[in-house]
């Protein structure tokens, strides 16, 4: 109606989110899954020298099918993110910031904290995202309530020499994809996904994701897989622009109880509820409005999105922060789910 | 408390933001928008015009109003039933020719002129009607269509007959005082308009026909569905309509003695805007007769305004016609988005401060710490059952309880898994109670409190109480009776949960938080019941202490469980006993030992807690999100919480899985095991309770005789 602009002044203006339709239809692929492997906290998926390695708490697994997980390298405190060079070397971040190549540290420039993703580009550049300058990894609830937008992407060059800053003022940065001229960051916060290339602003490829993306990883087709790690949901955005809620619940309630994204739901009574998640006669709705969800987007080379496999409000796979593809098979980290997934890709796009 | 929260707590609770709601919910707002109109229009040209309130000039306005409003009733009539009717300027034309041919012409008494001019008008209505009505054809074009051949007719007479009543040289002083004459100052059309409108208003508000009309408007497919005869109903209302509009015919036709070219003409226009203006539906169903006469006052002191003012016809009709479009925008736009403004502003949350709390986690080491023990229960009805929000046994050990669909369960001792529908009520059946004499008592949302006979005679006890003097919303019936227990000497006590939400939308009060729960008793000897306890925030499970002396009842949102007395020093007074608990407290009911039950519909959450505190926040999510994503208190996860006398908590039972009992809502003892129930369940639990007097039973601890 025309009177819409004056009356939202009154009323405010609804809170909307992208819904889950065309490429981002929901299904139940992710919990239809076979578990290749269980393992707490799963995290970001990698292969070296063949062998599908997964970072979990302190320490890096080689994961194969039908045995226990194998520590590959432990750490003192949880690995973040991990990287393998065309040359086989082993990249792993910490949470602590650190940051180690082939099992010696690096020494990286003061502004680095909070290390999320790490790639090596064609030419053995390693580019490094930096969720944010204020808080570490796991805290990254707080910073997006805070509404952070103090993130940054670096890179070292094949040949060596200090980490350099490509791209900063970004909202959570949480997957690094390298394309021919450049890389592809995803946004959490601000949900989508840019380019950046060796010169100018970096450029959005896609924006008005249904969720917050984290991991990027090449498809054997040229295409990208883009996990996203936890659903939009109404109330949160509401109460992101709800300022004393927000900061008052940051000061007074326990993070695990915010009304914030979250890797996993529905384990503690202390959780948000919101009506439509309510039980009722014994089933929880899988459309339900979630603090948590599964999803793992196939992009294709041009990034435009193609179809994704889901864990609804009602699955437990959820937490997706990465997934890796190899011999037309797509393994995926569930980190709320404690599990590792694989996945037959031609029955993955259901065709 | 910082500065910013105090001033919070202040303005949600002390502001009577729930008023808006609730006035909007009311019919009579649907006149403001035309009476401030009719209050403004009178007023600005009654300041502007001098000699506007003259007697005289007075005299001869509301003569022509009271035509004209006779008019416009009988207009209003046929749009209430969901017609139109454009005809009404050329009927009361031809009834006006008809009466001065009478009288001048034919020079018949003044009664057979009346009769003439009464029967054109029934003629021409009930041709209007037939059409309209039993050859249902559109009534837009078909009144558009009478009116052209009426005004073709009554052009043609007046022509050929116009000299003749010219000349005429009849005269009565009947007829001169009709046209001229006044009864304690009022002029006879005042009068027959005040007599018609009177009438019809009574009519259609309080006898059949009339609410045959506003059904027949309203919808005419359920009204045919309902069994009323539509096309008779809608062929009455035109022919009401051109009686009406013969009668003002007349009556004009006393007062100028004649007819001319101009008589009637663009009535139909100013009737319609005059209608419209008032506030009734175009599409019928909605209206009334005082809107009527609101919208003829002001169409007809705008267009006589505006003449005396100087203006033209054509300034005069461009009025008009902007009036119709305003009116019937705001008409449509109101109606489509009415329930969305209500929506939107009801839900008008306060301020509270829950207390600190003990935690209720698993191994927290509290009297409170919920564990797994209610996931072990056996289920009964798994399935076939949908929301027993209470469940009760009789002394032959069958089950009783509610379901969503209005209706009582029995299942039959001992496997329950046989089960038949004992009784159905309606409404949704919530707390359940056996009085002495077997008969199960039930507090049956949305309806009221029910009483079932062993032979499964339904009555109903009471649906009301006395209404509460500052209340808008009428808050003597009962929205939400919730539980009821019974005293040794048989009064029933029984809570009514909420006035501000029907019984299905229970939780949603949970977001407003305002203090409207009652503690009621119902007194069987005389039929009456009383409120004893008013205020709380969503009374709920509600009984009996052992002794008898007092009741216990838990008042929901505020985690709080009270004593209220019946005997003694304290009698009729209240006194918390439990206070800030992590849960939310439902049904109350006796155990074995001396103890009580007490079920936990859900836990408080922090969130949920600092929510409270922020009632602005609450207002803009109830305004900016659908319904579905409003943060609730955390209802998927519940409890049994058995305490004593003094209100000590003995032990907690949970069901932290929550595949089988995520919400209790209530729960009873009976030889040694526990029947849970939910409202939102599908299913009767059975826990088999360690350690407990397996002879002990629910009835025989009310009434005593055989355990």
């Amino acid at each position: 109606m025309i009177l819409d602009p004056i009356l939202d002044y009154f009323r405010g203006k609804a809170v909307t989110i992208p819904p889950l339709d065309g490429a981002f239809r929901p299904n139940t692929r992710l919990d239809d899954a076979h578990a290749f492997v269980a393992l707490t906290e799963a995290d970001n998926l990698a292969f070296r020298n063949g062998t599908l390695i997964a970072s979990s708490g302190n320490a890096v697994y080689t994961l194969t099918a039908g045995t226990e997980p194998a520590v590959l390298e432990s750490f003192p405190s949880p690995v973040t993110a991990l990287a393998v060079s065309p040359a086989g070397e082993l990249a792993v971040a910490l949470e602590t910031g650190k940051l180690f190549v082939g099992g010696k540290e690096v020494a990286l420039p003061s502004a680095i904290r909070c290390i999320t993703a790490l790639a090596y580009g064609a030419d053995g550049a390693l580019v490094l995202a930096n969720g944010s300058a204020k808080h570490a990894p796991s805290a990254w609830a707080a910073d997006l309530m805070e509404k952070g937008a103090s993130g940054s992407v670096w890179k070292r060059e094949a040949a060596g020499g200090d980490f350099r800053e490509i791209a900063s003022g970004l909202a959570f940065p949480y997957g690094l994809h390298p394309v021919a001229d450049g890389f592809v960051v995803s946004e959490s916060w601000r949900h989508r996904l840019l380019r950046i290339s060796g010169s100018g602003a970096p450029k959005t490829v896609i924006d008005k994701l249904p969720g917050y993306p984290a991991r990027l990883s090449p498809a054997e087709d040229g295409g990208v897989w883009l996990s996203l790690f936890a659903p939009r949901n109404r109330l949160i955005e509401f109460v992101l622009q709800e300022t004393h809620y927000r900061l008052d619940m940051m000061a007074e309630v326990p993070r695990d109880s915010w009304i914030a994204p979250s890797l996993s739901s529905g384990r503690s009574f202390l959780e948000p509820l919101q009506c439509g998640g309510i039980r009722t006669m014994g089933i929880h709705k899988p459309w339900s409005p979630s603090r948590s969800y599964g999803l793992v987007v196939k992009l294709d080379a041009g990034l435009q999105p193609l179809f994704g496999l889901h864990s609804r409000a009602n699955g437990t796979r959820h937490g997706t922060t990465s997934a890796v593809e190899k011999d037309d098979t797509l393994y995926v980290a569930s980190k709320g789910g404690d599990s590792v997934l694989a996945i037959d890709i031609a029955t993955a796009e259901g065709r | 408390m910082t500065f910013r929260e105090r001033l919070q707590a202040w303005r949600y609770n002390l502001i009577p933001d729930h008023l808006v709601g609730e006035i909007l919910t009311k019919r009579w707002t649907d006149n403001a928008i035309p009476f401030l109109v009719l209050v403004v229009t009178v007023a600005s040209f009654g300041a502007s015009i001098p000699g506007f309130f003259k007697p005289y000039s007075l005299q001869e306005s509301t003569r022509q109003l009271g035509e004209f409003s006779v008019v416009v009733t009988g207009l209003t009539v046929v749009m209430l039933g969901g017609g139109i009717d454009l005809s009404v300027g050329s009927i009361f034309a031809l009834a006006t020719f008809a009466a001065v041919s009478t009288f001048f012409i034919f020079e018949m008494p003044v009664w057979v002129a009346l009769v003439a001019a009464l029967a054109t008008g029934i003629v021409c209505g009930a041709i209007n009607g037939y059409l309209v009505g039993f050859l249902r054809l559109r009534a837009f074009l078909t009144t558009l269509v009478t009116f052209i051949i009426g005004r073709a007719i009554f052009d043609i007479l007046v022509v050929n007959y116009g000299a003749d009543i010219q000349t005429s040289m009849a005269s009565s002083d009947a007829w001169d005082f009709i046209g001229d004459g006044t009864v304690f100052g009022f002029s006879i059309p005042v009068i027959t308009a005040i007599v018609i409108a009177v009438i019809t208003h009574v009519a259609l508000t309080r006898s059949r026909p009339g609410w045959h009309v506003l059904a027949v408007g309203g919808s005419r497919r359920s009204a045919h569905n309902a069994g009323i005869r539509v096309k008779r109903t809608v062929f009455l209302t035109y022919v009401f309509s051109g009686l009406c509009a013969s009668i003002a015919g007349f009556l004009i036709a006393t007062r100028l003695s004649g007819a001319g070219p101009g008589t009637g003409l663009n009535l139909e226009i100013l009737a319609l805007t005059a209608a419209v203006v008032g506030g009734n539906s175009l599409g019928g169903g909605r209206g009334s007769v005082v809107k009527g006469l609101m919208g003829a006052i002001i169409v007809l002191v705008m267009t006589n305004g505006l003449i005396r003012l100087g203006y033209g016809t054509g300034t005069n009709q461009m009025v008009l016609g902007i009036m119709l479009a305003v009116a019937v925008t705001i008409d449509i736009r109101w109606l489509k988005n009415r329930h969305k403004v209500l929506n939107e502003v009801y839900v008008a949350p306060v301020y509270l401060k829950m207390g600190e709390t003990q935690s209720a986690l698993p191994g927290s080491g509290t009297a409170y710490a919920l564990d797994n023990r209610l996931s072990e229960a056996d289920h009964i009805g798994l399935g076939e059952l949908e929301g027993p929000e209470d469940v009760i046994l009789d002394r032959n050990d069958h089950l009783y309880c509610g379901t969503r669909h209005g209706e009582i369960v029995r299942f039959f001792a001992p496997d329950y898994t046989r089960s038949e529908v004992f009784a159905h009520v309606g409404g949704f059946p919530l707390g359940l109670a056996f009085d002495r004499h077997e008969n199960l008592i039930s507090c049956v949302g949305a309806m009221g409190l029910y009483s079932i006979s062993p032979d499964r005679e339904v009555k109903k006890l009471s649906a009301e109480t006395a209404r509460s003097w500052t209340s808008v919303v009428d808050d003597a019936r009962l929205r939400d009776p919730n539980d009821c227990d019974i005293a040794p000497d048989g009064r029933i006590y029984f809570t009514d949960s909420t006035k501000r939400y029907d019984a299905h939308d229970w939780a949603l009060d949970s977001i407003e938080n305002r203090a409207t729960g009652r503690l009621l008793v119902y007194d069987p000897k005389d039929g009456s019941t009383k409120t004893l306890l008013d205020g709380y925030r969503y009374l709920n499970g509600v009984c009996m202490a052992h002794d008898g002396k007092s009741l216990f009842v838990a008042e929901s949102w505020a985690c709080r469980v009270h004593r209220y007395w019946l005997e003694g020093p304290k009698a009729g007074t209240a006194e918390c006993v439990i206070k800030d608990m992590p849960g939310y407290p439902d049904n109350i009911n006796r155990a074995s030992g001396g103890h009580y039950w007490m079920a936990w519909l859900g836990m408080r959450t922090p969130s949920f807690d600092l929510s409270l505190r922020h009632p602005g926040m609450r207002k803009r999510m109830t305004r900016r999100l659908p319904q579905d994503e409003w943060l609730f208190p955390n209802i998927n996860t519940g409890g049994v919480v058995k305490f004593n006398d003094k209100g000590e908590i003995v032990e907690t039972l949970g069901d932290l899985s929550g595949n089988a009992h995520p919400m209790v809502t209530s729960m009873r003892e009976h030889k040694g095991q526990l029947f849970i129930g939910g409202i939102l369940n599908n299913r009767v639990g059975r826990y088999k309770i360690a350690g407990a007097d397996e002879s002990w039973t629910g009835p025989a601890s009310y009434w005593g005789g055989a355990q």
